[in-house]
């Protein structure tokens, strides 16, 4: 660790550990509730479930890149952070005001909660992934607002570089679309519209700038490929990030009411959106082939690696397997969008988050990497949570066709519950694969506890 | 000026830009151009098989064979598939799907690591279906 000030993103990183954890755990509750319905009812309904699990991911993401900027930011302006103490007050207000809303969201009914938090003043609740209360929507406003002002700062009162530049557009641009979460029109077409100039322009706009940014970030810092080189990648990335994405929006505006031109459009740009992931994959790894040092963080490395692959596959192949307007037509909204949610979260942004983790947090307890012993382990916990992950989205997949097949193709379509029930060993196998996966986060999260020879931080 | 140092190629071995070529055209058969990437490919390893530097060769003669065996492996196994499940069978769909995606996805990996191999002016060799190395680049 260069920079005393980049500590603070110690507990962003912890918090970020801790919330996966319930993720995977209400994950693992659904995936049981769509085999055996009434389990956990009426304590954990399966809306209430499906909302705990989908907003923790996105929290704990949000905490893993917020760590992440302020590990990286320092380093990159070689500057400490404008205001270190701003940033661990951030720290404790977002995951009090998330703590908060994870157990308004179970304990208190949805409709309730709606009228205790205000939601009669600005309607913005009731939507996928953008269930929050009012006033948790405000605080994360405010959270990033102070945390972009932090950042931002500290980048201005030092160097600027080109990794630091994009995650700066990257994390702005997160603020600015999730302004769109407090637009919610009457008209249930603008209403889709624009929610997703959210969720799509987050995932698969401005997120991505994140992710190539700490990308670039960990493979400068672990294989000493000269800085000009990879920023070069960097530039393309982004370029092919957003020439992609922004119009490839059009992919969610199939039939929802939006004129019939989106899905041209969307089919067309939304084709060529593995084409950054796919840059990605080979920079990952033609970075670490043409690399001048053996880093002793062969973990993150394994990281940084897996996580362009896992993208790769994930965004790139198993979106592109259902943007096509005429397969859309028919897969819309069924298994396979879950197989590809799955998979892309996973692969892009969970993984960049626990690359930027395991190369951050030996340096943050003073050392350049943890032991061969624990690096073993934190390697098990990668293999297990991936080709978990894989299975899980395999299984999904073969859940949707089944499903396609049987709802929707079929010339004597069977009603949703039917077909469900006719898919559930697919949902039990996905299950199954959800429990390794849980045994590789929980030997991920005990590899920082095992002791043994660490190498010293230089 | 951007160069092609910039992104992290290296000119020092001959024939490396080939083997970039080779390793391109075959991404782009399975990508892209399929049928026209590959007729390219192959014009090139016809042409450049006796006397092209060794890293061209090597590169040239795995994207040329791997890109036959993806050929046996895509189109004829799920031919096979589709033929022996029948069009009108759900479960063929299952199978045939899952098999293509995950076929088609292994060897666009694989040509990725190939590409990177050649870009770094190293020799390759494509697990279980790709040719013995007869020479050393």
């Amino acid at each position: 660790m260069q920079y005393k000030s980049q500590a603070v993103a110690k507990p962003y990183f912890i918090a970020a550990i801790g919330l996966f954890v319930g993720q995977i755990l209400f994950g693992l509750i659904l995936g049981l509730q769509y085999v055996i319905g009434d389990f956990l009812f009426p304590a954990i309904p399966f809306n209430v479930a499906r909302m705990v699990h989908t907003n923790l991911l996105i929290v704990w993401l949000l905490f893993g890149f917020m760590g992440g900027a302020y590990y990286m930011i320092p380093e990159e302006s070689e500057t400490e952070l404008f205001s270190p103490k701003l940033a661990l007050a951030m720290f404790w207000i977002f995951l009090v005001a998330g703590a908060l809303t994870i157990v308004g969201y179970l304990t208190v009914p949805y409709a309730a909660l709606a009228e205790m938090t205000g939601n009669n003043l600005i309607e913005t609740m009731g939507r996928e992934f953008l269930e929050q209360p009012l006033p948790t929507k405000l605080g994360i406003v405010v959270v990033a607002l102070a945390f972009l002002f932090n950042i931002t700062m500290t980048v201005l009162k030092g160097k600027k570089t080109s990794i630091s530049l994009v995650l700066l557009i990257g994390l702005w641009g997160l603020a600015v679309f999730f302004l769109f979460s407090f637009y919610n029109p009457v008209n249930v077409v603008l209403d889709k519209f624009f929610w997703w100039w959210t969720v799509h322009l987050w995932v698969e706009g401005v997120w991505e700038l994140i992710l190539g940014s700490f990308l670039a970030f960990v493979l400068i810092k672990t294989t000493g490929v000269d800085r000009e080189v990879i920023e070069k990648w960097l530039y393309v990335i982004v370029t092919l990030t957003l020439i992609t994405g922004i119009i490839g929006t059009g992919h969610h505006y199939f039939w929802i009411g939006t004129p019939e031109y989106w899905q041209w459009w969307g089919s067309i740009f939304s084709a060529l959106e593995p084409i950054p992931f796919f840059a990605m994959t080979v920079f990952a790894f033609n970075m670490v082939n043409r690399r001048r040092r053996e880093h002793p963080n062969k973990a993150a490395v394994l990281w940084a690696l897996g996580t362009g692959v896992m993208a790769f596959l994930g965004a790139g192949v198993w979106g592109f397997l259902h943007t096509l307007a005429p397969v859309n037509y028919y897969t819309h909204g069924t298994q396979i969008t879950a197989a590809h949610g799955h998979m892309a979260f996973y692969g892009a942004y969970a993984m960049v988050n626990l690359m930027m983790i395991s190369y951050a947090m030996p340096l943050l307890r003073g050392r350049a990497a943890n032991s061969n012993k624990s690096q073993v382990l934190e390697m098990w916990a990668f293999w297990l949570m991936t080709v978990a992950m894989v299975f899980i989205t395999l299984f999904l997949t073969a859940a949707g066709i089944l499903q396609v097949w049987l709802q929707r193709a079929s010339d004597a379509p069977l009603p949703f519950m039917v077909a469900q029930d006719k898919i559930a060993l697919f949902y039990w196998m996905r299950e199954w694969a959800g429990v390794f996966f849980l045994i590789g986060l929980v030997i991920y999260i005990v590899s920082f506890f095992v002791g043994g020879e660490e190498k010293q931080a230089v | 000026m951007i160069s092609e140092e910039d992104f992290g190629v290296r000119e020092e071995i001959p024939g490396q830009g080939l083997a970039i070529a080779a390793e391109a055209l075959f991404l782009l058969n399975l990508l892209a151009l399929p049928g026209l990437a590959f007729a390219i490919l192959a014009g090139l390893w016809f042409r450049f098989r006796h006397d092209a530097p060794p890293l061209a060769r090597q590169h040239l003669r795995q994207a040329f064979v791997v890109s036959l065996w993806g050929g046996v492996l895509i189109v004829v196994c799920s031919a096979g598939i589709l033929l022996a499940g029948g069009l009108h069978e759900q479960w063929t769909w299952v199978v045939l799907i899952l098999y293509f995606t995950c076929i088609h996805s292994t060897l666009i990996l694989l040509g990725m690591v190939a590409l990177v191999k050649a870009m770094g002016g190293q020799g390759w060799r494509f697990p279980v279906i790709g040719p013995k190395l007869d020479c050393q680049p």
